[in-house]
């Protein structure tokens, strides 16, 4: 389970995240909604410990991430895209961070085979389309089968194959009790795979609800009315009309 | 009673997950050793620093006449200036190649306490450095053992001036890797550290030697190109301090200064890791 207890990150006058609190509850799927610039992926790298708080308090099963003894035993992180130096191969990169915990080469061939990438493991990161990237990062998050997995926006970029097999994963995962905390912007794939969804806006909590009682509450009866109807005065940045 | 005997002496209950799931020490310096021998550019640095060691010293030794002074070991480091660039590249890479690359987010997530990984890239970085040079000093002796022969330079390991330049030079070499691992980590950004570094080992020593005197000479003995004082024979440091009005630092002197240089690098690189974002 994730807590995160009147989190806020200030940047000199600038507030990304403003007294956000919010669980994921183990056993779920959890999406994690919000505008462009809304602090999504501020507060997922406060909860794994890569910016300092401001104030407040984010744990994983009760305990401050920076304190767990075998973080990737704990919890699997997929942040950024191109989180593989480009110079390194896959397998490279994976054995590295296997390293850090003792886990076995053998592990480290297991996610490649389960994210599909043996046939690119001793390519160099920087030659990966999006795609790639993509199932490398979940293959880093998957590595010490932690019971927590943390995902920033894992299906952009990945073939309806690829969106398909993510779904189908973390359903899974969640089925096996994990707690899974999800990013995207897709309402559609979020509403196939979310129990319940956490909608923030300019830092703060707009909503926090299971996606049966969000979407029943709205005239549309989609997620994605829903979600617009709720952040339409928390959108940041707007494109005009086309004229 | 052992566990009044941990109480006592404060020895922490070692937990399980600890000794055979969790991070380690050993098993970051393993996860930066992984990393650095993953890429090419660092494979490359140190070939390149053997090759130029070795080139600069033979093309050096080509124009050594008779009565020159100098030595067969001031021969083989005479390369120096140059050659440095190598393991400050080294340096530089480990330190702040990361951040560039987006890949901290990876590391720092695996070892979110974060100074286990800087001291890993120091030891891992020492190392190599260390190998480097060593292997720069047999290719610069091979280099120039016609030149060597020829104008009759010794290179007699056993003589006490001889192997404290050999062992100065592999020392400078690794210092100045180490230097560049202080920058890149504190700057984060690879052209800044390597700013920094030209600045601190050439430029200001070079813009204040204009103006010799006591204070800018004091100034000079204290900035980290004081490393290069390592590599000099007796005869190099008393011309050197002849002209000097600074102080005296002895044969090595100069590589405490470079040490000193290192540790406070290090140190300011481990608080900003400490306090700040990993961005």
């Amino acid at each position: 389970m994730i807590s995160v207890t009147a989190l806020t990150k200030r940047y000199g006058p600038t507030t990304a995240v403003d007294g956000l609190t919010f669980t994921a509850p183990s056993g779920a799927v959890t999406g994690f909604l919000g505008p462009n610039g809304a602090g999504k992926s501020t507060t997922m790298r406060m909860i794994v410990g890569l910016e300092r708080p401001t104030s407040g308090t984010a744990t994983v099963d009760g305990r401050p991430y920076a304190e767990l003894a075998a973080p990737l035993r704990t919890v699997g992180v997929m942040l950024d895209v191109r989180s593989a130096h480009p110079g390194r191969t896959a397998f490279r990169h994976l054995l590295a961070q296997a390293r850090t915990h003792g886990i076995p080469r053998s592990r480290v061939d297991e996610v490649i085979a389960l994210t599909g990438l043996e046939a690119v493991a001793h390519r160099r990161a920087g030659t990966f389309s999006l795609g790639m990237g993509q199932r490398l990062g979940i293959a880093g998050a998957l590595l010490g089968d932690p019971g927590t997995l943390i995902l920033d926006e894992p299906v952009n970029g990945l073939d309806p194959d690829g969106v398909l097999w993510v779904r189908d994963l973390v359903r899974r995962l969640a089925a096996e009790g994990r707690t899974v905390l999800l990013s995207s912007h897709l309402m559609h794939e979020l509403a196939l795979c979310a129990d319940r969804v956490v909608v923030i806006g300019q830092g703060r909590l707009l909503a926090d609800a299971t996606v049966p009682e969000l979407v029943d509450g709205t005239e549309g009866g989609s997620l994605e009315e829903a979600y617009l109807q709720l952040t339409a005065g928390a959108v940041q940045y707007r494109g005009g009309d086309v004229r | 009673m052992r566990a009044l005997v941990r109480v006592l002496v404060r020895v922490p209950v070692r937990r399980t997950v600890a000794g055979h799931a969790g991070v380690t020490v050993t098993r970051v310096v393993a996860s930066e050793w992984t990393k650095l021998a993953g890429l090419r550019a660092p494979v490359w640095v140190v070939v390149a620093t053997v090759a130029a060691a070795a080139a600069l010293a033979a093309v050096l030794g080509m124009f050594l006449r008779p009565g020159d002074g100098g030595s067969g070991a001031t021969l083989v480091v005479s390369g120096h200036l140059l050659v440095q660039l190598g393991p400050l590249v080294l340096g530089v890479l480990v330190g702040a190649g990361e951040y560039g690359a987006g890949t901290a987010t990876t590391t720092f997530t695996a070892v979110p306490r974060r100074l286990p990984v800087l001291a890993a890239q120091v030891a891992v970085t020492a190392v190599v450095a260390l190998g480097t040079a060593a292997a720069a000093v047999a290719a610069a002796a091979w280099a120039t053992a016609g030149v060597r022969a020829g104008s009759g330079l010794a290179l007699d390991l056993g003589d006490g001036e001889t192997a404290r330049v050999l062992a100065g030079y592999v020392l400078s070499l690794t210092g100045v890797a180490l230097l560049g691992l202080g920058l890149g980590a504190l700057l984060r950004r690879p052209a800044a550290a390597f700013g920094a570094a030209a600045l601190l080992l050439v430029v200001v020593d070079h813009l204040l030697a204009t103006n010799p005197g006591r204070v800018t000479d004091t100034v000079r003995a204290l900035l980290p190109g004081a490393g290069s004082r390592l590599l000099l024979d007796d005869a190099g440091l008393a011309s050197l301090d002849a002209a000097s009005l600074g102080p005296d630092l002895g044969p090595w002197g100069g590589g405490v200064v470079l040490g000193l240089w290192v540790a406070g690098l290090l140190a300011a690189a481990a608080l900003r890791l400490r306090r700040g974002d990993v961005v």
